[in-house]
């Protein structure tokens, strides 16, 4: 029916609303009313109808007012003409002697939505503020609101500013919340309503006869107030600890919101808070909802972030039900990812190894990935699973793709398990269905070809079918790989390379692809030890690739976002980044050495005692590695840069890791590090660059816009890092 | 919405999110179920679309603020759950034929974006579902909106005076594939249904292992609780001071407290099963029941429910006890048992023939679960010691107690 006949139910509706027989009869008035209201909601417009609609207003049916008003509120901004003739109706109900009336007529005459109508609106309004009945109030006060929402350029009275402050003191606990609502929306521009102590302390000692959403508002609320000294600081913080554990999650999150506001140079209560918030976080992971399951996890990951040790114990409480929805089971999976320890790590990995198989193509990926990411930071014996995995996962290739590229990752971090990687391999001749999957077998087998028996029959396969690649990626990793396994195994690959060069250089139609043959083409007739020379290039660095043990982040850093919807959106992005990008295997060997354009770029600068000027510096916006690299090599004229020598005997000594962690604390991005034993040794940090060399650090430093102020404050700050550092840590 | 998201009925309370932003939300929520990245808050621009799905609805709410999540949720479960209370079930069907009172109570549960009434109790005292009936003028201000006791009103009469107490506890167990317990807890609830006259006060006596354990005085033999949940009425200052749970109960049914133990409980009924799929001809399927609980007790309905290759053919089944069923479309085996007593130990084979065509879908590894109830039994030994009503007017009242455990969330993982 909806669309179709509209016309036809219109006019037939409008017959029935204007018949003199129907309207003396209540019921059927009413039963008329109902089928307008009815085809509204099926999609019929039935605006036409304001006229008769009006009418019917007028009537002592409480429940034919209802759906009268409901009909006006959706078609009034249609029609504002005539909805000044509801006016009057409204108006005499706001004076009717039923309370109920009285506040249906006060929240409908402002959900009209009509700024024509306000003069007539406010009357009633500021009579309803002292209205006898708590309902009505509650209407009034959010009246007030919704007035100023409409005309947001008109002042509101001072005095309704000031009942409202006086309605705070309202014996009805809703009436009071309201009041906070609408204050918080008329003096938005001023920042929000006042909060002082008086206040305060007020809202406080009301806390316990609101209902959840009235205390959440109240804590929110709460969260710009200062207390004037740390004793009063304590008590307020002691009469929050109940709600602190409250059984309802939004509570609890709302106030340890506020605790994490209010004593940002306290980190001790902080983390105690955190501690006693573990036991109702727990509890919300296991909610029989899956919306606040989920909410609570996100925010659990938030809070690892600086305290990695709060769940360590719990890690049972992530295990994934087997009916869990694919979002939950992925965030318990990032979650158990953090809580790894020795001890538990067994258990672990058996666990995630269960999720490999999941049906979700996208969960199984998951979890091939962390069990790849666990390995990559403590345990070598987490390569098992998932090699073992690419065997008993041939069957789905979305799968043994993921496996291939978890292998990749693994191997670049931590050589040591190139063996138990190799012999996987030897096994792994399915045809890989995504080219991100191809990409990281080529890659593996042109790292470790030598050691792969079967690896020129693989490559044969990719060369015979290299007409019906797609993917210009995969294609120019081929080349790469034929050339490196070529130098290692020459007589095995000499005739594949051939033709695979005739036909990237002959056929090829992607510029990249064929400019790259022609390189290597080029490359070989200079001759084998030239060839060697370039192409043996750089091998993995345990201290180069995904840094390891993120150091715990300030609290400050997410504590404003707490208890709000970005934590639900941040994670799903990270996944994305952290999943499946692995930049530094992309880049190759073959473009100059970059840290030899960095050098040639500085000048000196005197380091003379610089005192340490109020700098601070900021993590946010982050910087990806890319974007940094794009910077670094662009050389423009607002840049500054220099260098800077600063002797720290301390350098040489210490783990990448552990400068990482000094560097985190005082907001300094650290993107990369060249060789541990490398001379001279190199680490590329954000906010600024730096490059070191043996007993004493050589800074390069590029800035735009040029501040020499900012420069030197940096500079005393990474100074001051520096010579914290302790000795022989490495 | 419905299942299909045509929108069934709407409200914009606050007037700055475009009505039309809704027509998004299913081209947003079928791509993202696709690539198999369904979140529970999706986005488009600027408005974020924050949504729960009950039965066969979509209950959508949108927001262009950097809202409190946890804070919508609970709200959009809560529209449910008074929903539920008024039509029974809350589906298409029931909105549809209840549509006058559904803008009712969209009407007080919500104004201007805040959360009003959310009371299910409070709001059945003014909005009734029998609005059909014509009542004009009479609709009087219910006294419990400004009533200091606001989930009871006055005057209630019954002829005979009687307090039902249901303490119930499931159990959540997950056990791995090599027979060690992942996790288990327990989840209890106490619920009454009180049909007492007037403004009675009542007193419930718990047993001192669980009172203890409710205070984490004694960290001895006692059962410590987490997550315990009062009704709003139970006077959380005396149970601080004096441990005594003490409150003036709603009328007819409702939940006084739920807790939650997170200990390592035995699961009471142990399954283990052998299941051993020979590729291309058949599937033998062996499993063994044992109760694990008191001689005395007796679990009831107990269902055992077995996974099996979704292209398994012509069943066969050899039970020593109950009935064994094939449900295909779900992909199990049903054993169903009536009654089982604690200590004992049933068996259940079944045979199942495959295709010689494999079938190339991927299966996961769906665990066996379990489905009982054990009348007369908590895992936990909570046990009400006495409930004492008192009312001015002196009547007589019996209370009537009754305790059951349930399987919740029982999962034992396989090795197929």
């Amino acid at each position: 029916m909806p669309y179709l006949g509209s016309e036809d139910t219109v006019r037939e509706l409008r017959r029935h609303l204007s018949n003199p027989n129907v309207q003396s009869d209540p019921l059927r008035y009413r039963s008329s009313i109902l089928k307008v209201i009815r085809a509204m909601s099926q999609g019929v417009d039935v605006a036409g109808l304001f006229s008769e609609m009006v009418k019917a207003c007028a009537t002592v049916d409480i429940v034919q007012k209802k759906l009268v008003y409901v009909f006006l509120c959706s078609y009034a901004t249609l029609n504002p003409e005539l909805s000044l003739l509801v006016i009057n109706t409204l108006r005499k109900d706001c004076q009717d002697p039923n309370p109920m009336v009285r506040s249906l007529a006060l929240r409908n005459m402002v959900n009209l939505r009509l700024p024509s109508l306000a003069e007539y609106v406010e009357q009633p309004l500021s009579a309803g503020l002292r209205d006898r009945a708590a309902c009505v109030r509650r209407v009034a006060v959010l009246g007030w609101a919704k007035l100023h929402n409409l005309q947001p350029a008109s002042e509101i009275d001072a005095a309704v500013v000031n009942e409202l402050y006086g309605l705070l003191r309202d014996p009805d606990p809703v009436v009071m919340v309201n009041c906070l609502r609408a204050l918080e929306e008329i003096l938005k521009e001023e920042g929000g309503m006042a909060i002082n102590k008086p206040i305060t302390h007020h809202l406080l000692n009301r806390l316990g006869q609101l209902d959840v959403w009235g205390q959440c508002e109240v804590l929110r609320v709460l969260q710009r107030y200062r207390p004037q000294s740390e004793s009063e600081l304590f008590d307020i913080l002691s009469l929050l600890d109940a709600s602190l554990v409250s059984p309802h999650p939004p509570v609890m999150a709302a106030t340890l919101s506020l605790f994490l506001v209010l004593c940002p140079d306290l980190p001790a209560v902080s983390f105690a808070a955190l501690e006693r918030v573990r036991g109702p976080l727990l509890a919300a992971c296991g909610s029989a909802s899956r919306e606040t399951r989920f909410t609570a996890l996100c925010h659990i990951q938030l809070l690892l972030r600086s305290l990695p040790g709060l769940m360590g114990a719990h890690y049972k409480r992530f295990f994934c039900g087997y009916a869990e929805p694919a979002y939950i089971k992925q965030r318990k999976m990032q979650v158990l990812v953090e809580l790894v320890n020795d001890d538990n790590v067994a258990m672990l990995l058996d666990e995630l190894r269960g999720y490999c198989t999941d049906v979700n193509a996208d969960t199984a990926q998951a979890a091939i990935s962390a069990i790849g990411e666990r390995a990559a930071t403590s345990h070598t014996r987490c390569t098992d699973p998932v090699t073992s995995h690419s065997a008993a996962t041939d069957r789905c290739p979305p799968l043994s793709s993921a496996v291939v590229q978890t292998m990749r990752d693994l191997v670049w971090v931590c050589p040591q398990c190139s063996d138990t990687v190799c012999s996987a391999l030897e096994g792994c001749e399915e045809t890989l269905q995504d080219s991100q999957g191809r990409q990281a077998l080529l890659w593996l087998l042109a790292v470790h070809g030598e050691r792969v028996r079967s690896a020129p029959y693989t490559l044969e396969g990719f060369i015979d079918g290299v007409r019906g690649e797609a993917s210009p990626g995969v294609k120019m990793e081929l080349l790469t790989t034929t050339m490196r396994l070529f130098v290692c195994r020459p007589a095995e690959t000499q005739d594949m390379l051939g033709r695979l060069l005739h036909h990237c250089i002959e056929e090829e139609t992607d510029m990249c692809v064929r400019d790259q043959a022609l390189l290597y083409y080029r490359l070989l007739r200079c001759g084998m030890e030239e060839t060697r020379r370039v192409l043996g290039g750089r091998r993995s660095e345990p201290s180069l690739g995904v840094l390891i043990g993120r150091p715990a982040e300030p609290i400050s850093q997410w504590a404003s976002s707490f208890n709000t919807l970005e934590p639900l959106k941040q994670g799903a992005g990270e996944t994305e980044t952290t999943g499946r990008a692995s930049p530094q295997h992309v880049t190759f060997d073959l473009d100059s050495d970059l840290s030899d354009t960095l050098n040639s770029g500085g000048f000196s600068f005197s380091p003379a005692g610089v005192q340490a000027p109020p700098l601070t510096l900021s993590l946010s916006p982050a910087l990806s590695p890319e974007e940094f690299e794009r910077l670094w090599t662009q050389r423009r004229l607002d840049y500054v840069c220099l260098e800077e020598r600063i002797r720290c005997p301390a350098v040489p000594h210490c783990s990448p890791q552990s400068l990482q962690a000094a560097m985190q604390l005082v907001n300094i991005q650290t993107l990369a590090f060249t060789a541990a034993h490398a001379s001279p040794w190199r680490v590329y940090l954000y906010t600024h660059a730096q490059q070191a060399a043996q007993e004493e650090v050589k800074v390069t430093l590029k800035q735009r816009p040029r501040d020499e102020k900012a420069l030197q404050g940096f500079l005393s700050i990474l100074t001051a890092v520096l010579h914290t550092l302790p000795f022989n840590t490495h | 919405m419905t299942g299909s998201c045509k929108v069934l009925i709407c409200r914009n309370y606050k007037g700055d999110v475009d009505m039309a932003e809704i027509d998004r939300f299913l081209p947003l929520l079928m791509q993202h179920e696709e690539e198999g990245l369904l979140c529970p808050v999706l986005s488009h621009g600027k408005v974020h679309f924050m949504w729960i799905k009950h039965s066969n609805l979509y209950l959508v709410s949108t927001t262009n603020k950097n809202s409190n999540a946890s804070l919508v949720y609970s709200f959009l479960y809560k529209i449910v759950e008074v929903f539920t209370e008024y039509f029974k079930e809350l589906e298409e069907e029931s909105i549809q034929d209840n549509f006058v009172v559904v803008y009712e109570l969209l009407d007080e549960l919500m104004d201007f974006g805040f959360p009003q009434t959310t009371d299910s109790k409070i709001l059945q005292e003014y909005i009734t579902q029998e609005g059909a009936k014509l009542e004009v003028g009479k609709s009087k201000v219910p006294t419990t909106v400004t009533n200091a006791v606001s989930w009871r009103s006055e005057g209630i009469k019954y002829k005979k005076n009687e307090v039902f107490i249901d303490v119930i506890e499931s159990i959540n167990v997950l056990v791995n594939a090599n027979g060690s317990v992942m996790s288990s807890d327990i989840v209890g609830s106490i619920k009454l249904k009180t049909m007492l006259s007037g403004m009675p006060e009542l007193r419930l006596g718990l047993n001192d292992r669980v009172l203890f354990g409710l205070t984490g005085r004694d960290k001895g033999k006692t059962v410590v609780m987490e997550d315990v949940k009062f009704h709003q009425c139970v006077r959380l200052s005396r149970f601080d001071s004096d441990r005594t749970i003490s409150f003036i109960p709603p009328d007819g049914e409702s939940e006084l407290m739920s807790y939650r133990i997170n200990t390592h409980v035995k699961p009471l009924i142990w399954i283990e099963s052998v299941i051993e799929k020979f590729s291309h001809s058949r599937v033998e399927i062996m499993v063994k029941a044992k109760g694990q609980f008191k001689k005395q007790s007796v679990a009831n309905n107990v269902e055992v429910r077995v996974p099996v290759p979704s292209d398994a053919d012509s069943p066969k089944f050899k039970t020593s006890t109950g009935q064994a069923k094939y449900v295909p479309e779900k992909n199990m085996v049903v054993w169903t048992i009536k009654s089982f007593p604690g200590g004992k130990e049933f068996l259940m084979r079944a045979h199942f023939g495959l295709p010689s065509v494999e079938n190339n879908e991927l299966e996961g590894k769906p665990p066996v679960t379990v489905k009982f109830e054990i009348p007369y039994f908590t895992v936990s030994g909570i046990q009400v010691r006495y409930m004492k009503i008192i009312e001015k007017s002196g009547y007589q009242a019996l209370p009537w107690v009754r305790y059951i455990t349930q399987s919740g969330d029982y999962q034992l993982r396989t090795n197929v």
